[in-house]
């Protein structure tokens, strides 16, 4: 698989605060890459170097075979992004919203109806856009980032403070994309989301990449297998157990169990990834 | 691309619809005052009289000749004098002349003359009439009058000879009119790129193919634009498109780049709508300053000159008042580019920072 993004020793410094230190990694063709970091970590000005928002102080970036500091403007022209804060022309309608965006990106043919019912905004794509409820300005954000159909898109926490249906609407928006051999780069503090969607997560904490794999390959790395043993006391009341599965007694431990207690309810549990981030950092994701 | 995003704009701009209605007001506001203000001149200056003893005194005589002019008026008491002068907008000096001051100056002894203004006199009409009365009481007397000599002028009238043709204050009006009007533009283009900033739709405009040079162009042509639109409209209205017309286009253009470089450089300095607005009055008010200067010369002053506007206003003035040519508004106009040019740099050298 060849690589959709390619950076080198990156960093960026905003005056004397060191943003991004350093930062190595490759995104394969067609790839979903979590970016996953508390508030501050670096993620959004990581983001902004490869949408060629911001210069690197230091290191590359190659995007689709170019460097973002010298062909950005075509850089630019082959990717999607959408921005964490909603920045829709909120007087215009989505239709003209999106027409607008096609004009720029010089799309032939371009029918904003088509992929306003496809992120489904069918029916209300003539109205001004403030009007519209959160979940719908994020799902006309990511069409907007769709215009072009582009090879690498951007999504900064494209689901936060969403409604679940909304939530799901535009992960599925998303799965399709990759479908089509779109390489995703997703920023996210929501570990269940990067876990759903991502082929591999990179941890970012104060501006330097701590882990970066498979979401699987970290939970075996990193987490403790256990089952969750639900019990009935003597005197009526519930107790939960955790059984260790990679301790070497795992069958006795369970055989136990369920010999000598009144068992309620047994399930497996594996560490998550915010699990994984507090273990490796010492701090959560949310903060 | 620069013309999606004119287009974008103009779309925009009547949809915002504080500004749009702005506009519209503006204009019908300022029309409406233009053709109200009265296209008349009355240079006279009404005089009023009150003599105690016509007896003893040759002023009389003097003013019954003057008086038939319409302008001077001859009063039985000083109650009657005084109560025409507050009423009348006509009267705007009145003068009593006691018996001993009639006799003294006869005398060519110092007189003491009682004289009345009506309010809101300007300073150099006071000024004016204090000389012509020294001149008269003078000149009752024998003595003096006697020695007074004889003086031969000869008048030569530097440039337009506007003498019988003076300019009314709507003419005057007019420069300040078209300032006006364009540099309320200076808050749409700032408001409209301080939004774009604010909301974030210009991190996505300059994130996607369009570059940067790309934006600034189509604002610059939208707020050119708009701001020409306007005063064209209203040079049309007024029917003064006719003086000069290329020189007068040509003057309203330069003004435009004026206005974008103002609109560019008040956008930069302000991080929201709210100081867009704050930041705006600040130029509108400045920037109609030398305005007044045309309006009424009296206020002129030195310092004027270095407000940009002043260039554009007063080349203005000689164009549609004055019949002025290239030759005579040259210098001007070289100025005002100058001076656009430079305000259009620093604006977009400062508003380059916020993206």
């Amino acid at each position: 698989m060849a690589n959709a993004i390619s950076v080198n020793n990156l960093s960026f410094s905003y005056g004397d605060n060191l943003a991004v230190d350093n930062i190595s990694f490759d995104v394969g063709e067609g790839e979903v890459l979590g970016f996953l970091g508390p508030n501050g970590a670096g993620k959004s000005t990581t983001v902004k170097m490869l949408t060629g928002q911001l210069t690197p102080s230091t290191g590359t970036a190659v995007l689709l075979g170019m460097d973002i500091v010298k062909q950005r403007k075509q850089v630019q022209s082959q990717i999607g992004i959408s921005f964490e804060n909603t920045n829709l022309y909120e007087q215009m309608s989505a239709i003209e919203n999106l027409d607008l965006f096609a004009k720029l990106y010089k799309v032939p043919n371009f029918n904003a109806t088509d992929l306003l019912q496809k992120v489904g905004l069918g029916g209300r794509e003539k109205e001004p856009v403030s009007g519209y409820s959160k979940g719908m300005k994020q799902r006309l954000m990511l069409a907007r980032a769709l215009v072009s159909n582009p090879k690498i898109l951007f999504l900064d926490e494209p689901t936060d403070g969403l409604d679940p249906v909304s939530s799901q609407t535009i992960q599925a928006l998303i799965q399709e994309a990759v479908k089509n051999g779109t390489t995703i780069f997703l920023t996210t503090h929501d570990m269940v989301e990067a876990d759903k969607l991502s082929n591999r997560v990179a941890f970012i904490n104060q501006g330097q990449i701590v882990a970066l794999d498979k979401p699987s390959a970290l939970k075996q790395q990193y987490g403790q297998r256990a089952l969750k043993v639900e019990i009935e006391l003597a005197n009526g009341e519930t107790e939960v157990r955790e059984v260790n599965l990679d301790d070497g007694q795992t069958a006795q431990n369970v055989f136990e169990l369920f010999k000598n207690e009144k068992i309620i309810t047994v399930h497996s549990e594996e560490a998550t990834l915010e699990d994984i981030f507090i273990e490796i950092t010492g701090r959560g994701l949310q903060g | 691309m620069i013309g999606t995003l004119v287009l974008k704009d103009l779309k925009l701009f009547f949809r915002n619809q504080f500004f749009a209605v702005i506009t519209g007001l503006t204009l019908v506001m300022f029309t409406a005052i233009y053709f109200l203000i009265p296209n008349e001149v009355n240079n006279s200056l009404g005089l009023a009289f009150y003599i105690e003893n016509p007896d003893v005194t040759v002023f009389d005589e003097l003013i019954t000749e003057e008086a038939e002019a319409d302008n001077l008026q001859l009063f039985d008491s000083e109650e009657a004098m005084l109560a025409a002068l507050e009423e009348s907008g006509d009267l705007l000096v009145g003068l009593t002349i006691t018996e001993a001051a009639a006799l003294a100056s006869m005398n060519g002894e110092p007189a003491e003359f009682q004289a009345y203004y009506a309010p809101g006199i300007p300073a150099e009409a006071k000024e004016m009439f204090a000389d012509t009365l020294e001149l008269i009481a003078n000149a009752t007397n024998p003595t003096v009058a006697s020695n007074l000599k004889r003086m031969n002028q000869t008048e030569i009238v530097l440039g337009n000879d506007i003498l019988g043709t003076p300019i009314s204050f709507r003419e005057r009006f007019l420069p300040m009119l078209l300032l006006f009007i364009m540099t309320v533009e200076v808050l749409g283009l700032a408001t409209l790129i301080a939004r774009e900033i604010e909301s974030g739709t210009a991190r996505a405009l300059v994130t996607s193919p369009l570059r940067l040079h790309h934006f600034f162009t189509s604002k610059a042509l939208m707020g050119m634009g708009l701001a020409f639109g306007q005063v064209l409209l209203i040079v049309l209205v007024t029917g003064t498109i006719t003086t000069s017309p290329i020189l007068l286009l040509t003057t309203l253009l330069l003004g435009t780049l004026l206005i974008v470089g103002l609109g560019f450089f008040v956008a930069a300095i302000s991080p929201d709508a709210t100081s867009v607005t704050a930041w705006g009055a600040f130029v509108l008010i400045f920037m109609t300053i030398p305005a007044i200067t045309v309006m009424l010369p009296g206020l002129a002053s030195g310092w004027m000159e270095i407000v940009p506007s002043f260039y554009f206003v007063d080349a203005l003035h000689q164009i549609l008042n004055f019949n002025a040519g290239w030759a005579d508004v040259g210098q001007n106009l070289l100025l005002l580019f100058v001076t656009s040019v430079g305000l259009l740099g620093i604006g977009t050298a400062v508003l380059r920072r916020r993206f």
